[in-house]
């Protein structure tokens, strides 16, 4: 009698512990204040209303994914009738890239955010599996500016600023010792590479030679950097802000991209072509929807809305007064760690000094193709095939398209698909016209026949 | 019955005894090395020598307490308690794992038996098995240009070969005796199979599964970096890693620790069942 009763005893103890825990365990954290309500549905007529609801875009999580995860938090698709849109967190460029050659139908993505010219290499098969052709369009560019070259405190004072040429000599003194100056980005031959390719080069660095240049997770870097074995980090926000945020202070911002181009082309939005011929009132929907929210996303009242929205863990998971600051243009340059504060230095995504920032000026893929042919990265003759490539890319007219339906005034349309001449800090100058006089214009390259 | 034997310092729940004599012998030891490795854990980095945080800091920091508050919570998409990661984890897990069961248990029992495939296939195996589960992502993504297979794939890949080496081994190993024993009952093909070799060779198989299981683990980051964007305890360190949110990676290994305790345990207790049979 008294066995049975311990026995019952320790049950009924035990069912209720676990009852009362887990009562516990299933409230949910607290949630952020409420947000502003979300846009209102448009009611769709035959001309505009989707083929389909439902897609699937992949994102990085950097500053220049926000028009897609505000699109889709906002409501901003879903008022133009795409209400199932999946905005998949990508694991590395790398898993974007395969996971746009799987298409949504494998498991993958049908379009996203993508440092240039991926949609061009993709579409002609120049870094995916096997080489396969995926085409792909390139339909807006996401934002501009935002980005920067981090570098390891160690090299504070040896003249790591906008100008790179008074490091010159330390840079190369650093590879005749054996131990070269090691930077990094997160995918090859694309934006981050080219930034800090453009940079040194124009300071009489030469990034193919007297330096060593990788590809490695942003995690990674930084890890390295706080342990002194890496030197440089071509990046984009928040992570110049997490860098800078910590009170080793194993980095500095040396240069802004945003002060190497001004309103230069930064990320863009491409989606399969075969995603975008079956369904093309769809892609226009999505697009009018990126364009809204790049437009709430360049309203300064929205800004701290935006940054508590991106912070959270299932976007960015970042503490969100870390995305404050290069929104208004903040930022804490040098070895010095001087506050510079200039709307011109901030992120933009709809206008910029120059006009629009969503419009995928083809003039910026040519850049994208020169670049690329500066270093190597593609062969001589790819300018001979770059308008074919890039006219076979370039989603312009889904653009103009979407942008028309949307109403944007005539004036925020550019009238052309060039935005003319480029101007970059050194006072060299990219004549879209005469792509091979830029090249030649340019002392420091890696051309490759 | 229920009562058969009565210690006066302790009781019975089924056939497992729990008095102070079977508590100092069992769970006091395990829990002051438990003990004593987190105090020194939490003294190394509280002395600041290692930049590692120590386990105090699931309690301390505010986000990872959240998850160790929480672990229930489903706010949408990928942003789910660590409870939720890690059912989707195991799911994952439990199918890749069961297909390399099978066919680790049935390319085991041909190896063992046929010296001719085990000759032939040996160098193939050895090489096969060296390959680290990131290696395969790229791969199994080409050859089968779909998410969700290849990732499974993966886990099935780099848990296969502990089951089929094993099981190989255990069928070879079979005593002559039993082998002489079979001979001179001729016992048919299908009763040699079934009531000589598999049992014979049963501890060796469950050695291999037991230690699948913890390889099967190993993979899941691996795998679910190639699904990306998707529930479960893989991403979820992968992210907590791009974040540098380093306590958040210790509270996943907790879990995936207790998840593969249980499931060893499960394991031994199926082979407990079954073997003695």
């Amino acid at each position: 009698m008294q066995h049975l009763s311990r026995r019952h005893f320790l049950l009924a103890v035990g069912a209720t512990g676990s009852a009362t825990l887990l009562k516990g365990c299933a409230i949910t954290p607290p949630s952020p204040d409420a947000l502003s309500p979300k846009a209102q549905a448009l009611t769709l007529s035959s001309l505009t209303a989707p083929e389909t609801t439902v897609v699937k875009l992949g994102y990085i999580a950097i500053a220049e994914s926000a028009p897609l995860i505000i699109a889709r938090e906002k409501g901003f698709f879903a008022r133009h009738g795409m209400t199932d849109v999946a905005v998949s967190k990508q694991a590395s460029w790398g898993a974007a890239r395969d996971n746009i050659e799987i298409g949504s139908a494998g498991g993958g993505i049908d379009g996203g955010q993508w440092q240039m010219p991926m949609p061009q290499l993709i579409s002609e098969g120049l870094i995916t599996k096997g080489n396969r052709k995926i085409p792909m369009l390139s339909m807006a560019q996401l934002s501009t500016q935002g980005n920067g070259i981090a570098i390891a405190s160690q090299h504070a004072g040896k003249g790591f600023g906008l100008d790179v040429s008074g490091a010159a000599e330390y840079v190369r003194e650093m590879k005749a010792s054996g131990k070269p100056f090691k930077a990094a980005y997160t995918f090859p031959r694309v934006n981050q590479d080219f930034w800090i390719r453009y940079w040194l080069g124009a300071g009489g660095i030469d990034p193919s030679k007297d330096i060593d240049l990788i590809a490695i997770p942003a995690a990674q870097t930084v890890a390295s950097m706080r342990t002194g074995s890496m030197d440089g980090f071509s990046t984009g926000d928040p992570w110049p802000s997490r860098i800078l945020r910590d009170r080793r202070k194993y980095g500095f911002l040396a240069v802004l991209t945003a002060q190497i181009w001004p309103s230069h082309p930064e990320e863009y939005f491409a989606m399969r072509e075969d995603w975008v011929r079956k369904n093309p009132k769809a892609a226009k929907a999505i697009l009018k929807g990126i364009m809204e929210a790049q437009m709430w996303c360049d309203d300064p009242k929205n800004r701290a809305e935006m940054a508590a929205i991106l912070a959270q863990r299932k976007y960015f998971n970042v503490p969100s007064d870390l995305l404050i600051g290069p929104y208004t243009g903040e930022y804490i340059l040098g070895a010095e760690r001087k506050t510079v504060k200039d709307e011109k230095l901030a992120i933009r995504y709809w206008k910029d000094a120059r006009g629009s920032v969503s419009y995928p000026y083809q003039s910026h893929d040519l850049w994208f193709l020169t670049e690329s042919v500066r270093w190597g990265f593609l062969p001589q003759g790819a300018l001979g095939e770059a308008d074919r490539i890039i006219n076979a890319v370039s989603g312009e007219k889904f653009w103009r398209e979407a942008a028309q339906e949307l109403g944007i005034a005539s004036a925020d349309i550019p009238p052309s698909t060039s935005r003319g001449i480029e101007k970059f800090f050194d006072g060299a100058e990219f004549d879209p016209e005469k792509p091979q006089a830029y090249l030649d214009s340019l002392k420091i390259k890696t051309m490759k026949a | 019955m229920a009562s058969s034997v009565r210690n006066s310092s302790g009781f019975r729940i089924g056939s497992m005894e729990i008095s102070t004599k079977s508590i100092k012998k069992y769970v006091l030891p395990p829990a002051i090395a438990i003990f004593t490795f987190l105090a020194l854990w939490e003294a190394l980095s509280a002395s600041g020598i290692t930049l590692l945080p120590g386990p105090s800091s699931l309690f301390t920091d505010a986000r990872t307490f959240e998850l160790v508050r929480y672990p229930f919570y489903d706010r949408g998409g990928i942003d789910k308690g660590m409870f939720w990661q890690t059912w989707a984890s195991l799911q994952r897990v439990v199918i890749s794992y069961t297909l390399a069961a099978i066919v680790g248990i049935s390319l085991g029992i041909a190896i063992g038996t046929s010296e001719m495939l085990s000759r032939a296939l040996d160098p193939l195996f050895l090489f096969l098995r060296t390959v680290p589960p990131l290696a395969w992502v790229p791969i199994s993504l080409a050859a089968l240009n779909k998410n969700e297979p290849a990732a499974l794939f993966v886990i099935f890949i780099t848990s296969v070969w502990p089951i089929l080496i094993n099981t190989a081994v255990g069928v070879k190993q079979i005593p002559q005796d039993y082998i002489n024993v079979a001979r001179v009952v001729q016992a048919s093909k299908q009763k040699y199979f079934f009531q000589i070799l598999l049992p014979s060779a049963l501890p060796y198989i469950f050695t291999g599964l037991r230690v699948a299981i913890s390889l099967a683990w190993l993979a899941i980051i691996a795998a679910e970096i190639v699904m990306s964007g998707i529930v479960g305890i893989g991403f979820f360190i992968w992210e907590a890693y791009q974040n540098n949110y380093i306590s958040e990676v210790i509270l996943a290994l907790v879990w995936i620790g207790a998840v593969g305790l249980l499931l060893d345990t499960a394991m031994g207790w199926l082979q407990n069942k079954i073997v003695k049979q």
